[in-house]
């Protein structure tokens, strides 16, 4: 039986308080956590999935327009992705959405390639202006999924909130050397 | 049929359905044959039209839900095709002006001038009401259609180009708040924090 993580079962509380009702997503394996509380906890939360990050971008945004306040779930590596929709689209048009990024490439990573975007997330989101906050522990996500949102809604900017490993990422899961395979010289 | 003709055609069939144009020429065309309220002309995102229109089209299932994307833009979304095919929403209507060229960049050829086919690619995900269109007539019975008919409905229109002399407003967020009042969601209402 799969228990739910309390920092997963914080972000649904997160996107409901924040008055969304609608997540648009591509699904990384800390957020199937999240989608799958979604799916079983909260029938009034329709959930999306869009073939990548920029598509999602643009559902959202247009179930802004529709009238509904848009949460948009990734992982980091997608936030390349979307930029172009973030910048050309939802900052201009000042739409905004609720997003909540997983992260990978940040402290317990074991894969180099999520590194370098893994990096960069914060100075983007600066550098197109836009608000993040991170999710530090189980007991606090679901108050800063919900402040992000209700920021996100009332300035009319998509504000992100960010979810760590060390807080996704159980402290049972296997040692990453135990996990990568060992090659020939 | 150039696509300033077809984009004429299409609002006069129109009454206040919303229209969400691709950037650049589909959306100096849609201007030019008449501004309204419910034009959502965008700047930017290429690619991203037929998806903003499915997320219209999710929000407000009571309306019909019109894009006006082009070959080159679908092209670089062709993902979207296959959320429409399983989303299906049956009010959202997707026309692709296919002049087979980005004419919005000086006119380079499109995969469509080399044997893609975007009906067949949205057949292909799910999306079960699609028809090509190379005349007016034929174009305008489509349009009369898929304003009564479910979609969703994937209409490719086979245009020539039209080299559009004006453009749309510029700020953005006057087309998306006067877009939004058009549609009886004014941004007013959705303001504020909490739930």
């Amino acid at each position: 039986m799969i228990v739910d993580p309390q920092w997963a079962q914080g972000v649904c509380e997160g996107v409901h308080a924040a008055g969304s009702r609608h997540v648009v997503y591509v699904p990384d394996n800390p957020l199937s956590h999240v989608l799958r509380i979604l799916r079983e906890h909260y029938p009034d939360i329709t959930t999306t999935l869009a073939t990548r990050e920029e598509e999602a971008f643009g559902i959202a945004a247009g179930l802004y327009l529709g009238g509904a306040r848009p949460t948009v779930m990734l992982q980091s590596s997608g936030l390349g992705n979307s930029l172009n929709a973030l910048t050309s689209l939802l900052v201009p048009y000042k739409i905004p959405a609720l997003v909540v990024i997983s992260m990978r490439g940040d402290a317990g990573e074991w894969n180099d390639a999520q590194v370098p975007m893994g990096r960069a997330v914060r100075p983007i989101c600066d550098a197109i202006g836009l608000p993040h906050a991170t999710a530090d522990t189980p007991e606090s996500t679901s108050e800063t999924v919900r402040l992000v949102g209700q920021t996100a809604f009332g300035t009319r900017l998509p504000g992100v909130c960010l979810l760590p490993r060390r807080l996704t990422v159980p402290s049972t899961a296997p040692a990453p050397e135990l996990r990568r395979g060992q090659a020939s010289a | 049929m150039n696509r300033l003709e077809a984009t004429h055609l299409l609002v006069s069939v129109l009454e206040d359905e919303p229209i969400v144009a691709s950037l650049g020429h589909p959306a100096y065309d849609l201007f030019a044959a008449g501004d309204r309220p419910a034009n959502f002309y965008t700047w930017g995102s290429m690619g991203l039209a037929s998806s903003i229109g499915l997320g219209l089209a999710l929000a407000r299932p009571d309306i019909r839900v019109f894009v006006a994307d082009g070959d080159g833009s679908l092209l670089m979304n062709l993902g979207s095709l296959a959320t429409i095919g399983w989303t299906r929403p049956s009010n959202l209507v997707v026309i692709v002006w296919d002049n087979g060229e980005y004419g919005t960049t000086g006119g380079q050829d499109t995969a469509t001038a080399h044997g893609a086919d975007l009906d067949a690619a949205a057949r292909a995900m799910g999306v079960t009401a699609t028809v090509t269109v190379s005349t007016a007539g034929a174009f305008g019975a489509a349009i009369a259609r898929a304003r009564v008919e479910p979609g969703p409905w994937v209409i490719v229109a086979k245009v020539a180009e039209s080299a559009p002399a004006v453009k749309p407003p510029l700020d953005c967020v006057f087309i998306k708040q006067r877009f939004m009042a058009a549609i009886g969601q004014p941004e007013a209402a959705t303001r504020g924090g909490g739930a």
